[in-house]
């Protein structure tokens, strides 16, 4: 009786073993000795079919992993993690580039570099592109449900988000940068600004607003809530903007006079990469007209390919406004470096903020 | 015997290394400033100090009060269940206990985005209240909406020991209290309530402490702008990137536990001296 008890049990961690070791080798195995390239992108960024294909025609293996900001990303740099190529955005690159975290880009490797957009180089966090790859870019705006904002509202600009007439009623974007940018926009100052006394001001904005409005810090989950329509107003990218407005009709999306943030996510390439070739091969490929058409419609980001985004434009996401970001406002700025005092500063009433009840 | 002393060592080196070392980091971050360069700390008690602002003891009452009540609905919950399984054939009590388990299988964060389907506005719920005719209901980033995400995943943590503990009673001494002419309730209240405190005592720290130190809950159910101890702890180490006052927020929350079960481990005792 006894014995057979035990061999049952044997039998059973035995089992158990065995079903544990082949899930580790199915996870090991297709490593083999190709040349590995690791990927850390926003989440929903591309269209996965691509890796695949990439990984065919140069006979390699893609590691692609997401985040879901460019904080989160920087802590797992932070931790010791590595990666050969990056997909931050701006500030975050600035950052990267003064840290000395990133390799320059060889852009004689890069034979679709012609097919960029003008309007999509140089920008102010890296005037020569040294060290990125344009990928996505856009500006920041609010989507707003047509059939329930009155449309005289609309010249308010920013303060429309502190217009009681839609209390418990928005989304704010949970993000430190964006929510003073919004403020600090509103209240006719820099976004870059280090001046306490203008980043106060901007701070009794979020707070009134907070009290006020009762809004929904949200992060992606937006997406979903405006495409099933359950708020009035909302702080989008344009990219996701254009994303829910193909998906539901009845929104419309404002860029305030009073100015924005147009941002851009380029491909970086870190220090740590030791596959330099293939990483210049992998940015490339995504530089490709198909391909950057095939991740412009599964996202809804503008492309910074000239081709491919006047193709989706024209055809996919037709009569979406937000889809082509207007570049040449003069009131529009991107994201630069803050230095860590400032930064501190925002980050503690950014705490505040969120923590006031 | 005394051979055997020599194995305990691989577990010292272990837990030294995963629980003793990553809590004295933690304690270092806390009274240091400048974040993770820790070439040249610079001790100070600045981000205790922080602490005390009205802001964030706010957030530490209000985790406070959203802990305690998820507790108490727990109990009252998980107290009701594991009697009613008690009360059962000891094959169905193993079924019916599997049953309460079956739920802690899967992933929580699964399980958090399935109250969202359920509770947003044009959930599950609310689509149902529509069709029947009735106003659909506000639900998604309320208190209510965190606290029944809390209450459902923490519940199985409540109602094992406490059914443990019904189980270990002996029914002789329900029947002496019976016979010597207790009424149910009394029965119940002064022999079976009794005995099973130290199940329920083992709930009630289990749940506490995973309530009170949650944030993936709150985060989706409450949206950003709910913020409990564990949020602010997430933020200061996730997106802002102030690892000192974070690693001070978790120190201070870390005494406060202990002398949480400390006080409540007395508790224990006392019933027991009392017996």
């Amino acid at each position: 009786m006894k014995k057979s008890g035990i061999a049952k049990k044997v039998f059973s961690v035995a089992s158990v073993l065995g079903l544990c070791a082949s899930m580790l080798a199915g996870c090991g195995s297709g490593g083999g000795s190709k040349p590995t390239l690791k990927v850390y992108s926003w989440g929903e960024y591309i269209d996965t079919s691509l890796l695949r294909d990439f990984e065919q025609e140069y006979d390699c293996k893609v590691i692609y992993e997401t985040f879901d900001s460019n904080e989160s990303m920087y802590t797992k740099l932070q931790s010791g993690e590595t990666y050969d190529i990056l997909v931050p955005s701006d500030y975050m690159i600035e950052r990267l580039i003064k840290e000395d975290s990133l390799q320059p880009i060889d852009w004689t490797k890069i034979s679709n570099a012609s097919n960029l957009a003008d309007d999509v180089m140089g920008l102010d966090y890296d005037p020569d592109n040294t060290y990125s790859v344009p990928f996505f870019y856009g500006n920041v705006g609010i989507l707003y449900d047509t059939t329930v904002v009155d449309s005289a509202d609309l010249s308010e600009g920013w303060e429309l988000l502190r217009d009681e007439k839609y209390a418990n009623d928005i989304y704010m974007y949970d993000s430190e940068r964006d929510s003073f940018m919004i403020a600090l926009k509103a209240l006719g100052y820099s976004m870059n600004t280090s001046n306490t006394d203008e980043i106060d001001k901007a701070y009794e904005w979020l707070l009134e607003q907070h009290s006020s409005m009762n809004p929904v810090y949200a992060g992606d989950d937006v997406i979903d809530n405006m495409i099933s329509g359950n708020k009035a107003l909302a702080v989008v990218y344009s990219g996701d903007g254009s994303y829910i407005m193909a998906e539901n009709e009845d929104l419309g999306f404002l860029v305030p006079e009073e100015g924005t943030n147009v941002w851009q996510d380029a491909m970086v390439i870190t220090k740590d990469c030791t596959e330099v070739d293939l990483a210049h091969k992998y940015m490339d490929f995504m530089l490709r007209p198909e391909s950057a058409y095939a991740n412009t419609v599964e996202v809804g980001y503008t492309s910074t390919v000239a081709e491919s985004r006047d193709k989706a434009a024209k055809e996919d996401f037709a009569g979406i406004d937000s889809y082509i970001p207007d570049m040449s406002r003069s009131q529009d700025e991107v994201f630069r470096y803050q230095d860590k005092e400032t930064k501190a500063y925002f980050a503690e009433l950014w705490t505040k903020v969120k923590a006031s009840n | 015997m005394k051979h055997y002393v020599k194995m305990v060592w691989p577990y010292v080196i272990w837990a030294a290394l995963i629980i003793v070392l990553p809590l004295l980091l933690i304690i270092l971050y806390s009274v240091t400033k400048n974040g993770n360069e820790l070439v040249n700390i610079q001790f100070t008690l600045e981000n205790f100090k922080r602490m005390t602002e009205p802001v964030y003891m706010a957030v530490f009452i209000k985790s406070f009060e959203l802990g305690i009540l998820s507790v108490v609905i727990c109990l009252i919950l998980g107290y009701l269940l594991a009697y009613f399984i008690a009360g059962f054939q000891e094959k169905v009590q193993n079924l019916l206990i599997l049953l309460v388990t079956i739920p802690m299988w899967i992933n929580t964060l699964l399980r958090t985005y399935a109250w969202i389907s359920l509770l947003s506005d044009n959930g599950l719920i609310n689509s149902f209240l529509e069709m029947i005719g009735l106003q659909p209901l506000n639900m998604m980033y309320t208190d209510f909406a965190v606290l029944i995400g809390l209450v459902s995943d923490l519940l199985p943590f409540m109602v094992i020991p406490i059914h443990t503990s019904l189980c270990k009673i002996d029914q002789s001494l329900i029947e002496a209290s019976m016979d010597l002419g207790a009424n149910r309730f009394q029965t119940f209240w002064r022999v079976t309530f009794k005995l099973s405190i130290p199940g329920v005592l083992n709930g009630v720290i289990m749940t506490f402490l995973l309530s009170i130190s949650t944030f993936v809950i709150p985060k989706l159910l409450g949206g950003g702008q709910y913020t409990l101890i564990g949020n602010l702890i997430e933020n200061q180490f996730i997106s802002i990137g102030d690892w000192n006052f974070g690693s001070a927020i978790s120190v201070i929350l870390a005494i406060i536990i202990l002398v949480s079960i400390t006080l409540m481990k007395r508790i224990d005792k006392d019933e027991i001296e009392e017996e």
